[in-house]
C-alpha cells in the first residue's frame, strides 16, 4: 500500500514532528491540572462506589454504586493507567504518575503491559505476525492468517474475550499460541505466570473476597456489584480497543515491508493502521482518548487530552500527503469491527463472493 | 524519595492488595489535598508561616512541617519539592534556623537566594507566600557542630552562610566553650544575609569572632587571602567548615592546605547550579550507575542507554527512539540533554528516558 517515496516520508516525518514539538514546548500546568482533576474524579468515584455498595439492598443505590465503581475502573484504566504508563506524564516528575512504576486496577501487570503494549504493539502496529494485539492471537481479522474451521465460530471467542477482557489482557504475554505450536515452552513463561497469578489474585481478592467479606451480612450484594462493575469495564474497554485497529479501513502490514523502516514510514503505518471514532467529551474521557487512536498512535507519549486539540493539524497533514484519516461515528466504526470479525470467520472463497464483506488489508 | 512509611507489615500488605501501590496511604492524597494540604501522606508537607526579606535577592521562609517530620541537627540540609509549571522539582537547601526553634515552636527556616536563571529559586521567591505548602524530605548531611567542642573556623560565602547561621545559633544556645571564628565573604555590604542576627550572636556569645569581608566594595576585588587565615589564632587545631560558591571553596582549600591544615579537619558543603550555557559546554561526562555501583566516562553525543550497554549493563529498553518509555529511569543528580528536544534537564532528581538523554557533565542514574 505504500506508494510514498522516501523523500515524501521524510517530509511527513517533519510535518508530524512539528506538531509534536509544538505540544511538547507547551506542556505545563494545564496538563498537570487536567490529570490531577481526573485522578481526583477517579478517587471520588471509587471511594463513593465502595462506600455505597453495602447499601445496595436498596435497588437505586445498587445501580449508583455499581455504575460509580464501573466508571472509576474505566477512568483509572483508560484515561489514567494506560496514558500514564505510556509516559505521557513522566515530565511531571511525580512518582505517582510515572510510567515505569505505575500499577493499574486490572489483572494485567504494569510490567507485562509495558512490554506487550507500549513496546510490541506500538512499535510493530498492525504488522501481522509481529503485533500480537492484532486479533490477540485468538481472532482471524485479515487474510494474512490462513482460514481454519475453528475460525467459523470466532464470534463466540470475541464475546468471551470481551466479557473476560481483563483476564485475557492479563494472559496476553503467555503467548499460548506459540506454546501450542511448540515454539516456546510453558516453562519459559513461569516468571510471567507467577506475576500473573500474583496480580490476578490481588484483583480477585480485593473485589470478590475482601470487600464482600468486610460487609458480611450483605456480602452477596457487594460481590454482585463488584462483578458487575468489572464486567462494565471489560465490555467497554474491549469495545473501545477493538475500534482502534480492527475497523473496515484500518490497514495491516507485512514484516517485510517494515524491515529497517524510517521514522516516516513508522508514522505512515500508525496513521493508516489506526481508526478514530467521534463522540462527546465524556465518550473521549471514558475511552482514555483512544477515540483519537490515530493521534495516540502517532504521538503515544503526548498527554491524551491534547489529541482533540491537535486532531485538525494531523488531518491537515494527512490531507496534504493524500493519506486516509479513518474516522466515523462510534456506531459506524464498531459496526465495521463486528463485520470484520464475521467476514474473516468465513473462508476466503466464501467471503470474496460477498462484496459487502471486503476489508482493508495488507497487499 | 520524600516519603516515610512506618505502618505495620500486615497493613502495608493489605494496602498493596487494595490499592496496587507501595504507599497505599498516598492513594487518598488527591482527595486529602483538597481538604487540607497538610494531610498529604506521600511527602511531609510544610506550610509557609512567614516570609522575611533578608537582602534584595535573599529571603527567609519560615516553615511549619507536619508533626511527623523527624527534626534535624544544626548544619544539615533538606530536600524540598515544589511544582513549577506542572513539573515537580526537587532541590536541596540548608536549614538556617537552630533545632531549638523546631523543638520549641515546630518551626524551621530556609534562607534562599535567587540564582540568576535558577528555575526553582526564582519560583520560590515569586510564588511561595504565607499559606503555601511544599514537600519536605528528612534532614541529612554531616556538616554539623563538632562534639565534644573543638575550636572552629567557618569560611562562608554569600548564601553559603545559611547552615552556619544554624550552627552559630546552636553553639550560642549551648554555650559552646571553644573559640569560633567566622570569615564571611559577600559581594558588597548590601549582600550580607542576617547581619543583625550575626551581630546579636557575636554580642551574646563571647567565644565568637565575626569578620565580614565585602569582596567588591573597593575598586579592586578583595578575595580570601592567606593574610585572612593569618588572623585566625590556632588555625591548625581548628575544625574548618567551608560553605559557599565553588571559587571560594577551591581557593580556601588551597590556602588551608598550604598552611598545613589536615584534610580530615576540613568539612565542605556547597550548592551551585551549572551555568545555563549549552553551546559552550561539551557533551559527555562521567556517568555513575548507582545500583550497579559502576562509573564510566563518555564523550560526544552517546546517550545514557548506549553508555550503560557499553559498560556491560542491560537496562530495560524498547524502541530506542524515545517513543515507548521502556527505558525511563530515575536520574538522581546531574544534567542531561534531551536529544529530541535539545532541552536541558535540571540538576536534581527526576525521570529521564535513557535512549534520548545525553549526559552533560557528571550524571548519576539509578540503574
Amino acid at each position: 500500500m505504500n506508494t510514498m517515496t522516501e523523500a515524501q516520508l521524510s517530509e511527513l516525518e517533519q510535518d508530524l514532528n512539528a506538531i509534536r514539538d509544538e505540544v511538547v514546548a507547551d506542556l505545563g500546568e494545564r496538563d498537570a491540572r487536567y490529570i490531577r482533576r481526573i485522578v481526583r474524579l477517579h478517587r471520588t468515584l471509587e471511594v463513593g462506589g465502595r462506600a455505597m455498595m453495602p447499601f445496595g439492598f436498596i435497588p437505586p443505590v445498587f445501580v449508583a454504586a455499581t455504575v460509580a465503581l464501573g466508571l472509576s475502573k474505566i477512568i483509572e484504566n483508560m484515561e489514567i493507567g494506560h496514558n500514564v504508563m505510556h509516559g505521557q506524564y513522566d515530565w511531571m516528575n511525580d512518582p505517582s504518575l510515572h510510567s515505569q512504576s505505575y500499577e493499574w486496577d486490572t489483572v494485567c501487570t504494569g510490567d507485562s503491559w509495558r512490554r506487550t503494549h507500549n513496546y510490541e504493539h506500538h512499535t510493530y502496529t498492525n504488522i501481522i505476525g509481529k503485533d500480537r494485539d492484532y486479533g490477540y492471537a485468538l481472532l482471524r481479522l485479515s487474510n494474512d492468517d490462513e482460514w481454519k474451521p475453528r475460525h467459523s465460530l470466532q464470534f463466540i471467542n470475541y464475546i468471551l474475550l470481551s466479557v473476560f477482557f481483563q483476564w485475557g489482557v492479563g494472559l496476553h504475554e503467555l503467548e499460548s499460541e506459540r506454546i501450542r505450536r511448540g515454539e516456546i515452552r510453558l516453562r519459559d513463561k513461569l516468571p510471567f505466570l507467577m506475576d500473573f497469578f500474583r496480580k490476578g489474585g490481588r484483583q480477585a481478592f480485593k473485589d470478590y473476597l475482601f470487600f464482600p467479606l468486610i460487609t458480611f451480612p450483605v456480602a452477596p450484594i457487594v460481590l454482585a456489584g463488584n462483578v458487575s462493575a468489572n464486567l462494565i469495564r471489560n465490555l467497554w474497554s474491549s469495545t473501545v480497543i477493538f475500534c482502534g485497529h480492527f475497523t473496515q479501513d484500518a490497514e495491516t502490514f507485512t514484516g517485510a515491508e517494515c524491515d529497517g523502516e524510517s521514522k516516516g514510514h513508522w508514522y505512515l503505518r500508525q496513521l493508516t493502521g489506526s481508526s478514530n471514532f467521534t463522540g462527546g467529551k465524556w465518550v473521549h474521557l471514558l475511552s482514555g482518548h483512544l477515540s483519537y487512536q490515530v493521534e495516540h498512535h502517532v504521538f503515544p507519549d503526548l498527554p491524551a487530552h491534547r489529541y482533540p486539540e491537535i486532531s485538525a493539524q494531523v488531518q491537515a497533514v494527512c490531507q496534504k500527503h493524500g493519506i486516509p484519516y479513518n474516522t466515523g461515528s462510534f456506531a459506524r466504526q464498531y459496526g465495521t469491527v463486528l463485520k470484520r470479525i464475521f467476514a474473516f470467520s468465513l473462508p476466503d472463497r466464501v467471503r470474496s463472493k460477498v462484496p459487502a464483506l471486503s476489508m482493508g488489508q495488507a497487499t | 524519595m520524600l516519603a516515610r512509611h512506618n505502618q505495620s507489615k500486615a497493613l502495608q500488605w493489605l494496602g498493596k492488595q487494595l490499592f496496587n501501590r507501595e504507599d497505599p496511604a498516598a492513594f487518598f492524597d488527591p482527595l486529602l489535598e483538597r481538604i487540607n494540604p497538610m494531610w498529604v501522606q506521600e511527602y511531609t508537607p510544610a506550610r509557609v508561616e512567614q516570609v522575611l526579606q533578608e537582602t534584595s535577592d535573599t529571603r527567609t521562609f519560615v516553615l511549619k512541617p507536619a508533626r511527623r517530620w523527624q527534626g534535624f541537627e544544626a548544619g544539615q540540609h533538606v530536600n524540598i519539592c515544589v511544582e513549577v509549571d506542572g513539573t515537580r522539582r526537587n532541590r536541596t537547601f540548608s536549614l538556617s534556623s537552630s533545632p531549638i526553634l523546631w523543638q520549641k515552636q515546630g518551626l524551621i527556616t530556609l534562607t534562599i537566594k535567587r540564582l540568576p536563571g535558577g528555575r526553582v529559586t526564582n519560583w520560590l521567591h515569586d510564588h511561595l507566600d504565607v499559606g503555601s505548602v511544599l514537600g519536605l524530605g528528612e534532614a541529612f548531611g554531616d556538616f554539623t557542630v563538632p562534639e565534644p567542642a573543638a575550636p572552629v573556623l567557618f569560611i562562608a560565602g554569600g548564601s553559603g552562610i545559611t547552615p552556619v547561621l544554624s550552627q552559630l545559633e546552636t553553639m550560642a544556645a549551648q554555650d559552646y566553650r571553644a573559640p569560633v571564628t567566622l570569615l564571611y565573604y559577600v559581594r558588597t555590604s548590601e549582600d550580607v544575609i542576617a547581619r543583625e542576627k550575626l551581630e546579636a550572636l557575636t554580642a551574646r556569645h563571647p567565644a565568637l569572632t565575626l569578620t565580614i569581608i565585602a569582596t567588591h566594595d573597593g575598586t579592586a576585588p578583595r578575595y580570601l587571602s592567606d593574610a585572612d587565615l593569618g588572623t585566625v589564632p590556632g588555625l591548625n587545631a581548628r575544625q574548618v567548615f567551608l560553605c559557599g560558591p565553588k571559587g571560594l571553596m577551591d581557593l580556601a582549600g588551597e590556602l588551608l592546605q598550604s598552611r598545613g591544615v589536615r584534610e580530615r579537619d576540613i568539612h565542605c558543603t556547597f550548592f551551585s547550579v551549572p551555568q545555563a550555557n549549552i553551546e559552550d559546554q561539551p557533551l559527555g561526562g562521567q556517568v555513575r550507575f548507582a545500583q550497579s555501583d559502576l562509573e564510566v566516562g563518555s564523550e560526544g553525543d552517546a546517550n545514557l542507554l548506549e553508555i550503560a550497554e557499553a559498560a556491560g549493563l542491560t537496562p530495560r529498553y524498547g524502541c530506542r527512539m524515545g517513543i515507548c518509555h521502556q527505558c525511563s529511569c530515575r536520574k538522581t543528580s546531574g544534567t542531561v540533554i534531551n536529544r529530541l528536544t535539545g532541552q536541558k534537564s535540571g540538576p536534581g532528581e527526576e525521570n529521564v528516558q535513557l535512549c534520548i538523554s545525553v549526559p552533560q557533565g557528571p550524571v548519576s542514574i539509578d540503574v
